[in-house]
């Protein structure tokens, strides 16, 4: 399928800064299953732009701002041809996942990261939702199951650093809660998860899609996160546990990591007396039809208003 | 031996304990480079070494050569301690240390390369298990695919070794992140220099005074190729760090600006200094902030130390970082253990220098032997360094021992377990006369295009009565350390007693 993305992200700040630097993923991978026929990342105001690749294989984007500025816009645009993807083909045994060169081999997929420390009542959960499983895709689909039961989809409902025992009190969250929360159960019984970040075209069936436009046209929806499982002998599974269904044509991947921390779109510093806002927006159209840009705009507020010296900003979370 | 009277004899009743005298042979006399100096402090009394002592300990406060040390909230100044009975090395005994340290820092340098940029293939040949590599704190995955000029990640490396009963050099531990404690180094040479400088009218030494022009030269040879007349700046997290001392005397030596995150800014994936001239370009950044602090955008968002934008002009390649960011997975004590086999597999020969006997907690086989005999071993904590958390299996209690056996078994790959070393001793000042004390020795290797190491190093000494931990945040001393120019040691050889 193939796939036309605008993806704009918009820092405004209460008063002029004099220097910002960003690192920025935004940028479609481009591989077997998705190629990438085209991509522009543009500044304003106009900087240069210098293009790496990260230790996940992401591709970064560094921008750096030193004139006084009081607003900080990037747009990305990309085209992209997508492939539907088959389910893992083999069934897997559990015993397969306590091989060693399986468990050295993802080990980082394996072990706690910063957004994903599964405590005890984690762990229990996670234990007694695969308990009926057979085999590790039946497991990975159990674990997805349970993330769904524990969390409803609400956007703006928690903020970036929210715990695993956290979202599960809450019962609420975004898809990076979601995402979060499955690859911490997925962990906890020995297999290995990981997550990604992408965009979504939100067919209108989905609960992300309170913001469809109708007509059945293009849609609008924020950046999106889901997750992949390693299945011994098939390699990774990929699943969206927010909306529950496959992940197909319609996702179109950035990059993955242990966590959002790893593939977060924007993360940054400014420098000045001033608070930001910022929002974001994505418009993912196929090809053939008609672009009809529509906006989600959730302010936040990112940085206390204090001193004049550096503030963090970042992006907002995957919704 | 000379011939002191009983009742001011500094050296009288000398009995060096079980463990290699470095200047004393087992029957009581002194080894052949030793053999002036003992003369000369045999015929000083208590009272007149006190006041040489006194008078290096005035120089040091007058020149504020302080270290720190951190107790509860606050750190408290010292004046650095050195005992004036100085550390000798034969000409030729130093030459082959000096190669042993040059080998294993080229051994590590190939790896560091290899992980970052070339594939870890070190890695997937299982020399060092890849779960290990990525499970150490110190891997930065930020440091990946960043090239280091002539394959250089470490260009400061500071070795620890520690002599054992058999008086072989063995590696204790590397320190290939900010190694500190040169500027003591120079320091103490020129106390003793100024203080006792008739003990050096029998010695041809090394000189010791030149670390600013070397370090100096090494930097520039790791601009980026771009650059004709690279500047090189040192950058420190300021006056509040306990080697801030060290980074000013390292920054003046070289004749090159200290400077702090906030005097530096990335323009156009490039780094500039700001100075009364303007913006100036930099180069080379000899940096004395630890990897997590020196770029808030892409390491942790609270520092306020380093520079933001760092890492993209790094990524850019218009400047060098020294060391390199992420040196820290090499010099993690649980990648200690496989040094000896990354010599020989990257340059296929076996070590001069040999590790320390060493049992590794994550492997089942070597946990069992260790764990059956843990009181007559030493146990590591594989992340912390000055001594902190370090248990000497003989001076542990019974409780002690079960409770470094339980978080060994907790988190295997947090801990090694090694033999103890009866680390080599000296005479030094106690009291009212020279006793034993046990001594390490940390030499300073530079590596740029080319591996240099400088002559001695600083000697630590534990200054109680068998301790055998030298750091100074735990009461060690130091002492001047005298490498033998190689007239002595010709004569030595001809006389059939240096080592």
């Amino acid at each position: 399928m193939r796939l036309d993305i605008k993806y704009r992200i918009h820092f405004r700040y209460s008063e002029a800064v004099t220097e910002s630097q960003n690192e920025v993923r935004v940028r479609p991978r481009d591989d077997d299953r998705q190629r990438l026929l085209s991509f522009l990342l543009t500044p304003r105001p106009a900087v240069a732009v210098l293009h790496a690749v990260d230790y996940w294989g992401t591709a970064v984007s560094h921008i750096g701002v030193r004139t006084a500025h009081d607003e900080l816009e990037l747009v990305a645009e990309a085209s992209v041809v997508t492939a539907a993807r088959a389910d893992p083909a083999d069934a897997a045994p559990m015993e397969a996942l306590a091989s060693d060169a399986f468990r050295s081999e993802h080990f980082e997929m394996l072990a706690p990261s910063q957004h994903v420390q599964p405590s005890a009542a984690v762990v229990q959960r996670a234990e007694a939702a695969v308990s009926g499983a057979t085999s590790v895709t039946g497991a990975v689909a159990a674990v997805v199951d349970e993330a769904r039961r524990v969390l409803d989809y609400s956007p703006g409902s928690t903020d970036i650093g929210v715990s695993l025992d956290e979202l599960v009190a809450g019962g609420v969250g975004v898809c990076q809660d979601f995402a979060h929360l499955t690859i911490g159960m997925l962990r906890s019984v020995q297999i290995p998860a990981r997550y990604v970040s992408g965009y979504l075209f939100a067919a209108d069936e989905t609960e992300s899609s309170d913001s469809l436009v109708e007509g059945g046209g293009p849609v609008s929806v924020q950046t999106h996160a889901w997750v992949e499982a390693a299945v011994p002998g098939s390699g990774w599974w990929a699943l969206d546990p927010t909306n529950g269904g496959p992940v197909g044509e319609r996702h179109v991947v950035i990059g993955c990591g242990r966590d959002y921390r790893d593939v977060s779109p924007v993360r940054g510093a400014f420098m000045g007396a001033a608070t930001a806002e910022v929002d974001a927006e994505v418009v993912i159209g196929e090809r053939i039809g008609q672009q009809r840009p529509a906006t989600v705009a959730a302010a936040a507020p990112v940085a206390a208003p204090a001193d004049a010296g550096w503030h963090y900003q970042q992006g907002q979370q995957q919704q | 031996m000379a011939d002191p009277s009983p009742e001011t004899g500094l050296l009288d009743g000398y009995r060096p304990v079980d463990a290699f005298d470095e200047a004393f042979d087992a029957d009581g006399s002194a080894r052949h480079g030793y053999r002036h100096i003992v003369e000369r402090f045999s015929g000083l009394d208590a009272a007149e070494l006190k006041r040489l002592q006194r008078l290096v300990n005035e120089e040091f406060r007058r020149q504020g050569i302080t270290f720190t040390v951190y107790s509860e909230e606050e750190g408290t100044e010292r004046i650095w301690p050195m005992d004036l009975f100085p550390r000798l090395i034969a000409a030729a005994e130093w030459d082959e240390l000096a190669r042993g340290l040059s080998q294993r820092i080229e051994a590590l340098n190939l790896f560091l390369a290899d992980v970052y940029v070339g594939g870890g293939e070190a890695l997937s040949d299982g020399v060092v298990p890849r779960w290990l590599v990525v499970s150490s704190g110190g891997f930065e995955r930020n440091a990946m695919g960043i090239r280091m000029p002539h394959g250089t990640h470490c260009c400061i490396a500071g070795i620890d070794v520690v002599r054992g009963a058999d008086g072989r050099y063995r590696v204790l531990e590397d320190n290939l992140r900010n190694p500190s404690g040169i500027s003591y180094v120079v320091e103490n040479r020129a106390a003793m220099a100024k203080v006792c400088n008739w003990l050096f009218y029998d010695h041809p030494v090394e000189p010791a005074n030149h670390y600013g022009q070397m370090l100096r030269s090494t930097l520039e040879s790791m601009a980026p190729a771009a650059a004709d007349a690279p500047q090189v700046v040192v950058l420190t997290p300021g006056i509040f760090n306990s080697a801030y001392f060290e980074h000013a005397f390292l920054a003046r030596s070289m004749g090159v600006e200290l400077v702090e995150g906030r005097d530096l800014v990335v323009d156009g994936h490039r780094v500039y200094a700001r100075t009364i001239e303007g913006l100036v370009e930099v180069n080379v950044i000899y940096r004395r902030i630890d990897d997590d602090f020196l770029d808030p955008v892409s390491f942790r968002a609270d520092s306020t130390l380093g520079v933001p934008g760092l890492l993209g002009a790094l990524r850019a390649g218009t400047v060098t970082v020294c060391n390199a960011l992420g040196n820290g997975v090499a010099d993690d004590k649980a990648v200690y253990p496989y040094v000896p086999d990354l010599i020989r597999y990257y340059l296929g020969v076996e070590p001069i220098i040999d590790n320390v006997a060493t049992y590794r907690m994550w492997d089942l086989d070597h946990r069992r032997q260790a764990l059956s005999r843990l009181d007559e071993l030493v146990v590591k904590p594989v992340g912390a360094s000055g001594g902190y958390g370090v248990l000497i299996g003989p001076h542990a209690t019974a409780d002690e021992l079960e409770e470094a056996k339980a978080k060994i078994e907790a988190e295997p790959r947090e801990w090694i377990v090694q033999e103890l070393v009866a680390l080599s001793t000296l005479p030094s000042f106690a009291e009212e006369r020279l006793e034993p004390r046990h001594l390490d020795l940390r030499p300073f290797v530079l590596t740029g295009a080319q591996t240099q190491v400088f002559p001695g190093g600083l000697t630590r000494v534990a200054m109680r009565r068998g301790s055998l931990i030298v750091n100074s945040s735990q009461g060690g001393g130091s002492k001047d350390t005298w490498v033998l120019k190689p007239e002595l040691a010709a004569v030595g050889h001809a006389e059939g007693e240096l080592r």
